[in-house]
């Protein structure tokens, strides 16, 4: 699926999630591939660490305190799927240029179901597939989109646990390492 | 040949007379009759201040407006839907994976449901879809409610937002897990008083020897010495606050004499703003004040409009004559009760809303501020019936020493919740906050004195709201017995 889409100048999207690296990011005509890939080594980056240096960390194994899904209301640390849906709602908030969603075959949450047929595609080709990402082009509200979906695999305790044990789980037997849904980068293509 | 004459005379005449009428309307005239429809609820009070929601420029696109109108949708409502912890908040709706749904209701934008200037569709909450709305999301595919949840299989979609169990945006004293939190727990607690409420009522008042001590420190002009006034304002928490008579008749002076010479008779509310920073900010936030909003457009200078017609530099006496002819309806600067839309009793009519409206500014009568003050003016069911309510009962009772404080409850206790912050009690003064829909009233009122399950019957029971909560709910709302259901007989309707 690694096929070459197009072109897309990168620079809002360099300058919004990669700092100071961002010149490197910043060339007209970098691919839609190479982009969406950047952008997903960042997320699964801050999301591995706030998984296992906090919530694992401290809920888990130092026992200090509880992540929650009501985190307002248990005074309790934000769950990291709840971490990378706030951090995908500011960046949908401030900018049309790229969006991106934690999604899975088995959401807790029914929002996080595919809901166009390239998600669903994706979703199962990377179950399908342990290792690979899936890539492709789709149209949606009248504008066409390059997608690519990654694998979110469980990498600490902490995910498979909380899938398991939680009464909206539709899948109840997540082991450490299995690919509990995908990473779905958007981006325009004109 | 005349009549080819006559018809231009007339033809130039009509352009000549139109044109003059759209400057006068465009200058600084009434704009009444340009309102393309009445506006619903509370925006009756701007709905001539045009450009407080109408800020796109002339000819943009749909999209454009729809986006603008909803900044200025949040100009107002910002504080609101950050505290509901918004249910499907704009940015929810915003990536094109939600294209599907944009076809059924354009949630990415205010107006898709709540549509100005069309009284003849618009519902409680100025909602403009039809009452089944729900249905457009939430009945196909993963989405559908009927499936997920074992106890929705048949429910009509018109009763998801008028039964008491969801709402759009707040949903805070709604969703599942608070309602098995907060299950099986008496109607009434045992020691049924409101914390804030308590801790707010305890506050210290000045001992009669720091009263005689303020007394004889009053320092103010001899004409506007009172005697009356100043024991008033020395058994007050102002005077323990060190606020004195200079403090708001005469902020900026340092001596005697400043004080004489600077002295102003009647302050402006500003005085009470620059201390009481939260109390005006949500003031102007609901009903009795938003016309102070900042954000509210200002009354339109007729030498600017003049500017914009392409008279850049109108004489003055060409804009003392405007001004002095053409009256400008935008804003008036305060709400007064002969444009209230509620029933008000027949002597509250012609009434300015000001601090002092409901605050004796020296005499500080918190009782009056909490009861007297709403009763003078309400005259609806539910506030007439207030006196002779379980509620005012403890109240009185609270007063008389038989009950300790924050037993009794009074308008204010549910209209204007106080908070407390870092030992900072703040009243909210924005007195609708809590209104609409009403289950918002639950976790900063209600739940301090009842169960969850009684609260929420309760607001249900619109009877039961009329006579001021005097009785028990008619209704019940099974939504707690649902969620209990699911997490007791997992089987039914958990892990899928």
């Amino acid at each position: 699926m690694g096929n070459k889409i197009g072109k897309i100048k990168a620079s809002i999207l360099g300058a919004a999630l990669m700092g100071t690296t961002a010149t490197s990011a910043m060339a007209d005509g970098m691919e839609f591939e190479t982009v969406a890939d950047l952008l997903h080594l960042v997320m699964s980056s801050d999301r591995t660490v706030y998984t296992r240096m906090v919530v694992n960390r401290l809920a888990n194994e130092e026992g200090v305190i509880t992540a929650s899904e009501h985190f307002v209301d248990d005074k309790a640390l934000v769950l990291p799927a709840q971490m990378f849906r706030f951090g995908a709602e500011m960046v949908a908030e401030n900018t049309d240029e790229f969006s991106y969603s934690l999604l899975s075959l088995w959401p807790i949450n029914k929002q996080n179901a595919p809901t166009t047929p390239m998600e669903e595609e994706g979703l199962q080709y990377i179950n399908d597939n342990p290792g690979e990402n899936f890539y492709g082009v789709e149209e949606l509200g009248g504008d066409e989109y390059f997608t690519a979906v990654y694998a979110d695999v469980a990498v600490a305790p902490a995910c498979y646990t909380c899938h398991n044990e939680h009464k909206d789980s539709p899948r109840t037997d997540f082991e450490g390492g299995d690919v509990m849904g995908g990473v779905v980068i958007r981006i325009p293509v004109n | 040949m005349k009549t080819k004459f006559l018809w231009m005379a007339w033809g130039i005449g009509t352009f000549a007379l139109a044109g003059v009428g759209l400057a006068r309307i465009y200058v600084t005239g009434d704009r009444t009759d340009l309102l393309p429809g009445q506006t619903a609820g509370v925006h009756h009070q701007i709905e001539l201040a045009c450009e407080t929601c109408h800020t796109s420029k002339p000819f943009a696109g749909q999209k454009k407006i729809r986006k603008d109108i909803n900044k200025t949708c949040v100009n107002c409502h910002k504080d609101e839907l950050k505290a509901s912890d918004d249910s499907h908040p704009i940015k929810k709706f915003k990536p094109p994976r939600m294209a599907a749904y944009w076809d059924e209701i354009d949630a990415r934008f205010c107006t898709s449901c709540h549509s100005e200037h069309r009284p003849e569709i618009t519902s409680a909450g100025l909602v403009t879809q039809p009452g089944d709305f729900c249905v457009a999301c939430h009945s196909e595919g993963d989405q559908d409610v009927r499936v997920n949840r074992e106890s929705h299989e048949g429910l009509g979609f018109e009763t998801c937002a008028t039964a008491g169990c969801h709402n759009f945006h707040d949903n805070r004293a709604l969703y599942e897990d608070f309602l098995v939190k907060h299950s099986d727990q008496p109607w009434l607690q045992e020691d049924p008083t409101h914390s804030i409420e308590a801790a707010a009522r305890e506050k210290p008042r000045p001992e009669i020897a720091d009263i005689e001590a303020y007394l004889a420190e009053v320092s103010a002009p001899v004409s506007a010495r009172d005697q009356g006034v100043e024991a008033h304002w020395a058994g007050s928490a102002h005077a323990l606050a060190d606020v004195n008579c200079a403090s708001c008749h005469a902020p900026k002076a340092e001596t005697e004499e400043e004080v004489t010479a600077q002295w102003i008779e009647h302050p402006e509310e500003k005085v009470c703003a620059s201390c009481h920073k939260d109390e005006a900010k949500t003031f102007a936030l609901g009903r009795h004040g938003m016309r102070r909003h900042p954000e509210v457009s200002n009354p339109r200078p007729a030498k600017r409009m003049l500017k914009r017609l392409g008279w850049s530099d109108p004489s003055d006496g060409a804009i003392a004559f405007l001004e002095a002819y053409l009256v400008d309806p935008t804003p008036a600067p305060l709400m007064s009760t002969a444009e209230a839309r509620v029933p008000l009793l027949p002597d509250a009519h012609g009434e300015e809303l000001t601090c002092s409206t409901c605050h004796d500014p020296h005499e500080q009568d918190l009782q009056f501020a909490a009861v007297g003050a709403c009763l003078s003016c309400h005259a609806d069911e539910h506030s007439q019936n207030f006196t002779q309510s379980p509620h005012f009962a403890l109240w009185q009772r609270e007063l008389a020493g038989d009950l300790p404080p924050g037993s009794g409850v009074t308008c204010a206790t549910c209209h204007m919740p106080k908070t407390e912050r870092r030992g900072v009690i703040t009243t909210n003064h924005n007195q609708n906050d809590t209104l609409r829909p009403n289950e918002k009233m639950i976790r900063p009122t209600c739940l301090e004195c009842h169960s969850l399950e009684f609260a929420i019957d309760a607001l249900a029971d619109p009877e039961l709201v009329n006579r001021n909560f005097t009785g028990q709910p008619n209704r019940h709302i099974e939504s707690l017995d649902w969620a209990l259901k699911r997490v007791t007989q997992p089987t039914e309707g958990a892990n899928q």
